[in-house]
Formats: structure tokens, sequence, C-alpha cells
């Protein structure tokens, strides 16, 4: 195999579902950080904005790409919603029972999924897109939209968190949420907005994964494990950690390719985890161990 | 010198158990008062009831002319009390500027007097205001943590051991950052370990044991007391 | 003939019941009484019941396996299969929060679908492992159902027995205090995480021993046969429905929401089809509702963990 072939079939798909799990990790990352559990409905809320992008997309005929920033709304406000009524009086609690609540809201966003939409597979666009060929590397335009949705995105929620007096009242939550509070800094407000970024997030995971391969009720599910990979090979709480983790996790499935057999792709983000764990648990940026 | 903050009588604790018994104390305006009393005595405890960290169960607290009892440390900020606990008093993976904005977080409009006041308190902390403060020295990160504490322009500053782990060197400019920060019209309320040299510098001290108020009086008078250095200062 | 039919299904719902009262047991040794977050309950109810099935089934074609051995072998088998899965997980998790647990659980659960899925000379692939034995599987139809579940209910007295003892041996005081307050523990020298995974692979030999349970029922075992998700789900809800920490409570908690369940069922497979299917969803999204409930309005459970003594009041507030 020479290197461009190399290239063409393992790194760029590689690098573009990479791009989509680094979407739903940042919001992982933010969550656990943040708010100190982890968020296992998290694979399920992609799901939802996947559907909603395609109920705007059918219902208006505009493009998935055009159809994005309503499904990030609306799947945002879903996550608003979600904390509000089911996790916000767990807060007092362990932390384990919301991520035990959250495991229930999984299912619960699921079923909404597969009662409204079914459980066959959907596509925005019918047909066979090929590839255009740019000195010899073959990339659909699509994966171009991805990368870089993916790389706008962090990066306009990077300057937020590094800004932004909110971003920074985020980052101090996540730095030291008991200074954060005798400082006067609006807990509440910090969650709720950390459930916009993240839900906002997760939509565009979803209608990404849409975009590139097909909608299915359990595609944000199968998801969950190499988002949560990538969120701790990166660090938690590590916003460029969830990204490089989440191309890291995206190439090397792709890779796993070359020495397993392929029905075992998703078994890499499970075991780059476990790795993890094992060798450095606070991941490659220095995060957080909960 | 009129009355800033006073506890009558307060009793409380963290779960249903009591660690303050009846405590009471006063701090008036511009003043430097310290509290000393050995490992355990509910030093740290008094102050986090002052700022609504406790259940308090019996007694008051009363802050220039509010009865603060029971707020919540939200808006006790917002009345003009800033505290900086023990430990864990800074954001560690933000820069020093940063740190000090969260301080002012709950100030509106241009932050930059308060700054300039901070930075003038602190030379240092401008020199490296683009550090994470996690970097810093024991010290520094100390002054850090003050800083914050003050961005705010409170009218009483809680401290929790600020000289805890630092050399004699860091413990005297601490002392004497706080005598500068009382320049400004600022109370001090602190806890200190090294009993004789708060005592020293303090105005007046308190001796807790075991959640209750033994001694009190001028910084002299306590050191000049026989019990008092016999069972707290070492002798 | 209805009186024969109602018979038939409540034997085979008092089958299922029991089968899951026994997974419900293991998730509360190590939910109730450790703090364990196990998410993938199907994984190890399916090791077990493949390792039972390869053990004691027939010789075929073209797959390891067809030993033919005792089924009583086959369970042994079975919860060993599944304590030496939990084994490795356990030890690289439990050093953390219970929520690394629950994602790597989620991940070998998806892992041992796959191999299942994929590895034929092993499990067969989706046609299954069939010709199971089944112990009384000789005596007539009625019989030897209501054989067999007098087998179940033995099997969950004796598990029933066992966990119980331990939980009031020394071993449970230990597990409380540690998942009560684990600085505190970890202060007297207690070696927690050797604790927790004590814990973990108990409770997962158990998953692994109803598996066993479940296949050898039904003589077959299919990867089809359950739908993991919806499997694990239900035995979290019943053991917080029941009263996590309590024993009987889990019992309790697997026969009430099983009936709910499979009686649901009955009542929207009535509907036309395309109602039918919506039906299914509807339900699991009413049951994800109702942790949701339990978990607001009365979290102790129907039956609140029992005071041992031991305990404070305060238990749920120092769990992190
Ligand atoms: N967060 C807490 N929860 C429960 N008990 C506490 C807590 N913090 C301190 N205590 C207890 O309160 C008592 C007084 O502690 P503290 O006020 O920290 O003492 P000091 O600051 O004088 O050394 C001690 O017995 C300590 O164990
Ligand atoms: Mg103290």
């Amino acid at each position: 195999m020479d290197f461009l072939e190399l290239v063409n079939f393992y790194i760029i798909p590689g690098l573009v579902i990479g791009s989509i799990y680094a979407l739903g990790a940042v919001g992982i990352t933010l969550v656990f950080a943040i708010l100190r559990y982890a968020h296992l409905a998290h694979g399920d809320l992609a799901t939802l904005g996947a559907f909603l992008a395609l109920a705007v997309v059918t219902g208006f005929g505009i493009s998935p790409l055009a159809a994005l920033p309503i499904a990030i709304l609306g799947t945002a406000a879903v996550a608003v919603g979600i904390d509000k009524v089911f996790y916000e009086h767990l807060r007092e609690r362990p932390k384990i029972v919301t991520v035990m609540a959250s495991l229930g809201i999984a299912l619960m966003v699921r079923a909404v999924v597969q009662v409204i939409w079914g459980v066959d597979s959907e596509s925005y666009v019918k047909g066979i897109v090929r590839p255009d060929v740019y000195f010899g590397l073959r990339i659909r335009d699509r994966e171009i939209y991805t990368v870089i949705a993916m790389i706008a995105l962090v990066g306009v929620l990077q300057v937020f968190l590094t800004q932004s007096k909110w971003g920074k009242a985020m980052r101090a939550m996540s730095d030291n949420p008991n200074l954060a509070l005798l400082s006067g800094i609006d807990n509440k407000k910090v969650v709720m907005l950390t459930w916009i970024i993240a839900g906002g997030l997760c939509a565009a995971a979803g209608v990404f994964l849409g975009i590139n391969t097909e909608l299915k009720s359990m595609m944000g599910w199968n998801m969950l494990l190499p988002m949560f990979a990538a969120a701790i090979l990166g660090g938690v709480g590590r916003v460029e950690g969830a990204v490089l983790g989440g191309l890291i996790v995206g190439v090397a499935e792709e890779l796993s390719v070359l020495v397993l057999p392929s029905e075992y792709k998703a078994a890499t983000a499970f075991a780059i985890l476990l790795f993890m764990l094992l060798v450095r648990p606070t991941g490659l940026l220095r995060g957080k161990v909960l | 010198m009129t009355t800033l903050l006073s506890l009558q009588a307060v009793t409380g604790g963290y779960g249903d158990a009591n660690i303050l018994h009846a405590v009471s104390m006063t701090v008036s305006d511009r003043e430097i008062v310290v509290i000393v009393g050995p490992n355990g005595a509910g030093k740290s405890t008094a102050m986090k009831a002052v700022f609504g960290l406790l259940n308090v169960r019996g007694g008051s607290i009363r802050f220039d002319g509010d009865d603060i009892t029971g707020w919540v440390p939200n808006k006790i900020v917002q009345r003009g009390i800033c505290y900086v606990p023990q430990v864990d008093n800074i954001f560690r993976e933000m820069t020093i500027h940063e740190n000090l904005e969260m301080g002012a977080f709950l100030r509106k409009g241009d932050l930059s007097a308060a700054f300039d006041r901070v930075y003038t308190l602190f030379p240092d902390l401008k020199e490296r205001r683009k550090t994470p403060a996690g970097s810093l020295s024991g010290g520094q990160r100390q002054m850090v943590a003050m800083g914050r504490a003050l961005m705010l322009d409170p009218k009483l500053l809680l401290l929790d051991e600020p000289t805890a782990g630092l050399s004699p060197k860091y413990m005297e400019q601490i002392f004497q950052i706080c005598r500068d920060v009382r320049g400004t019209g600022v109370a001090i309320l602190l806890v200190e370990q090294h009993a004789k040299q708060a005592l020293e510098f303090a105005d007046r001290g308190y001796v807790l044991a075991a959640g209750q108020n033994r001694h009190e009086g001028t910084g002299a008078n306590l050191l000049a007391d026989r019990e008092v250095a016999e069972m707290f200062l070492g002798g | 003939m209805e009186l024969y039919g109602l018979l038939n299904y409540a034997l085979f719902m008092g089958v299922f019941i029991g089968i899951y009262a026994l997974l419900a047991l293991g998730l509360n040794i190590q939910w109730g009484f450790a703090g364990l977050f196990n998410a993938g309950i199907a994984g190890f109810f399916a090791v077990g019941a493949y390792t039972s099935a390869i053990l004691t089934s027939a010789a075929a074609e073209g797959r390891i396996g067809g030993f033919e051995l005792p089924v009583i072998v086959g369970w042994f088998g079975a919860m060993g299969a599944a304590a030496l899965i939990a084994w490795p997980i356990g030890k690289i998790c439990l050093r953390f929060r219970s929520d690394y647990l629950a994602i790597a659980t989620i991940g070998i659960a998806e892992i041992i679908r796959l191999v299942i899925k994929s590895e034929a000379e092993l499990t067969n692939s989706a046609r299954g492992i069939t010709g199971l034995p089944r112990p009384f599987g000789d005596l007539d139809y009625m019989a030897s159902q209501a054989a067999y579940l007098g087998i179940v209910l033995v099997v969950l007295a004796i598990a029933y027995v066992l966990v119980e003892r331990q939980f009031n041996a020394p071993w449970g005081r230990m597990m409380r205090a540690i998942r009560d307050n684990e600085d505190a523990a970890r202060a007297m020298g207690k070696n927690i995480e050797y604790r927790r995974l004590e814990a973990f692979i108990f409770g997962a030999a158990l998953m692994g021993l109803g598996g066993a349970l479940f296949a050898h029922f039904n003589r077959s075992i299919t990867p089809e046969a359950i739908d993991p998700m919806v499997a694990t789900f239900l035995v979290w809800i019943m053991l917080i429905l029941g009263g996590s920490g309590n024993n009987r409570g889990a019992i309790l908690g697997a026969a009430v929401v099983w009936i709910i369940w499979s009686v649901s069922e009955i009542a929207t497979d009535q509907l036309p089809h395309e109602y039918a299917v919506k039906a299914k969803y509807i339900r699991l999204f009413l049951i994800g509702l109702l942790l949701q409930l339990v978990l607001r309005f009365r979290p102790e459970g129907i039956l609140p963990e029992p005071l041992r003594g031991d305990l404070r009041h305060t238990k749920e507030g120092n769990r992190s």
C-alpha cells in the first residue's frame, strides 16, 4: 500500500469521523469538568440533533448545513430542559446518581426518536457522492465541511472561554467550584451555559455524522464510547485535548482495520480508553481525574 | 470606631453536631483582628459561619447594620465581605489576571481602577499577570488569593491562615500587606497559626479553644497574659 | 384451555422474574453495597449464557465446544467466565470514580456483543447455539416448566442467603464503610480497591449465572435473545425501585418491574402492527421516566436499605 492510499482510505476518513467525535467529546469534557459527572445521554442527544435537522431538511427542503443552526438551537434547548427537569434536583446528591439518571435519559431520548422517526436508516440527501481528487487526495466536499465546521465551532468556543466573562466563569467553575461560588459566580447560569454549549455541539456531531454516513436511531449511542475515549485521551476539561483525542480515536479506528477484523473497529476506542486509564489517567494534556 | 462585624453567641456546625458553642466576637472599622487557638478549635469554622457556609443554629451575625445570619455567600460578597479560604484559594489553571477578574465577577463596568489598586498592593503580581496561578510559589499564591478577594473593594476581608507554610520572610511580607490593605480602609479578620507574631501585629485578638471563646483583648495584653502564653503560645 | 394458558404464562413469568432477580441481586452487590456503576449487565449475562451453552451442548461442525458437560458444570463455568471478564475491567477502573466504570462497562458489553456476532467458531454467530440440555427437560411440557421454575427459585434462594449473609458479616460492614465514607475507610487502612474488586467480581458472577439459567430455560442462546440496553436498564430500574442496598428489595423490584414490563407488552401487542411497534418505544420511554421519578421522589426505593447499626442516616450524603 502506498502512502497516498493510506491517506485516502484511512487517514482522511479517520480525520472526518474524528472531527465528529471531537464535537461530541468537547461537550462531554465540559460537562465532566464543570458538572463533574459522565453524561451518558450525550450520544443520544446527538441522534436527536441529527433527526431534528432531518425534519428541517425534509420540511423546508433546505440543505443539512442550512438546517444545522436550527438543530443546534433545538438540541441546546432540549439539553437545558433535560437538565432543569431531571438533573437539577439531583445536584445535592452524589454525582453518580446523575450518571444513572442520564442513562435513563439516553433511553428516553432514543425512544422519542424511534417513535417519531422510526428505526430505519434515513439520509439527508439520496445518491452517492463521488470524491473529488486534489493532488491525488480523494476528498468529498462534505468531508471538508465537516472538518472546517469542527475547527470553526471549537475555535469560537475557545475564544468564548478565554475572552468572555462568562466563558471565564465556566473555566473558574471547572477549576475550583467552591472558590467560584465564594467569588459570587452564579452557578445556575454557568450550568445552563454549559448545557447550551454541550447540547449545541452534540447536534453538530449528529448532523455531521448524518451528512457523512446515515441517520439511525442508534447512531449516537454507538458514538458514546469513542467520544468518552476522546475526552479522556485528551484530558478531562481540556477542550483542545478533546479535539486532539477525537482526531486520534477517529484515525486509530480506521487504521485498526489494518490489523484487526473490521468488525472490531468499535473496540479501538475501548482499548484506547482502558490504556489511558491504565498509564495516564490525566490524558495527553493533563486534565482532571474525577 | 464603629463596629463593623459582630458575632453574638453563635452556635452551629456542618451537620447536626455543633462545632461552635456561643462564640462571640467583633471587628471594628479598619481594625485588624486575629483569631488564634489550637488545631481543630473551630477557627476556620467561625469564619465560615460569617460567610454563610455553616448551619447557624443559635445567635446572630451582624454586619454593617444588617443581620446577615443565614445569608447565602453570594449576597454576603455583594454586601462587602470577601473571604480567602485556608486551602484551594486560587484558580490554578487561570492566569493571575483572570484570578483577579473572577474576584470582581459581581462588579459591573470598568475594572481598571480595581486592578490598579490590587496591582499597587502586589507589584510582583503585575509583572506576572499572564502566568497561570498554579505555577506560582506558595507566597505568591497567597497574594493572588488575597488580591482576588480585594477586587470587590470589600469593607471586611476574612483571611484563613494566610501565612501557613510560608517562610518567615514571606510571613512578614503578608503581614505588611495586611497593614497596607487596612490603610486603604479595609478591616481584616484573620486566623493565624503563628500566634505570637500575629498578636504582635494585630490590634486585637481572640483565643478560641474547643469551639468556645477563651480569651480576648488587645494583642499586647494577650501576649502578656500568663495563661495564654502557657496554653497557646508554647510557653 | 384458558386456565392452562394462564398457568403456562405464570410459570414463564416466574422463571423470568427469578432470573432477573438474580441479576438484580448481582447489581445490588455492586451498586447497593459497593457503589459501583455497572452499565454492562447484559454483557456479563451474555458471557454466562454462552459459556454454559458451549460447555454443555453437543458437538457441532465448525464450532469449538460441544463438551456435553453436566449442566451444573456449565453454570459454575458461567459464573467463572463472567468473573474473569470483570476482573481486568475492575482492576483498571476501580481506582477512579464510578463514572469511569460506567463507561468501561458500556464498552465491555459492546465488545462482548461484537464477539458474539462475529466469532462463529465460538458462538455460531447469528444462528446461536441450540439444543442445550435442560434439567428435567424430559418431563412433559407443564411439569418441565414447573420443575425449571423450582430450580430457578432454589438457585435464587441460595444466592439470596449467601449474599445476605455476606452483607451482615464483617465483609458487608466494611463495604458499607467504604461506600459511605471512602476517606475514613482509607484512613483506617482498608484496601478499598481490593474490596471493590471483590464486589464487582461477585456481582458479575451472579449475572453470568443469570445468563446461564436463561439459556438453558430456552434451550438455546442467540445474539438476538435479549436487547442489551433494555435488559441492562430493566435490571437497574428493578434495583432502584425495589430498594438498592436491600436484597429483598432487589427481588421485589424484579417482580414488580417484570410484571409491569411483560403485561404492558401483552397489552400493546393487541394494537395494530403499526402502533404496536411504536408502543414498544413508548414503553421504553416510560420505563426511563419511571427511573427519573423514583430517583426524585423515592430514592430509597420500595424497601429501603435496612439500618444495620453501622449505617448512619446520612448514608447518601457521603457517597461520592
Ligand atoms: N467540612 C467539615 N465538615 C465536618 N466537620 C468539619 C468540617 N471542617 C471542619 N470540621 C470539624 O470542625 C472542627 C473545627 O475545625 P476547624 O474550624 O477547621 O478548626 P481550626 O481551623 O481551628 O483548625 C474540627 O473538629 C473539624 O474536624
Ligand atoms: Mg483552620
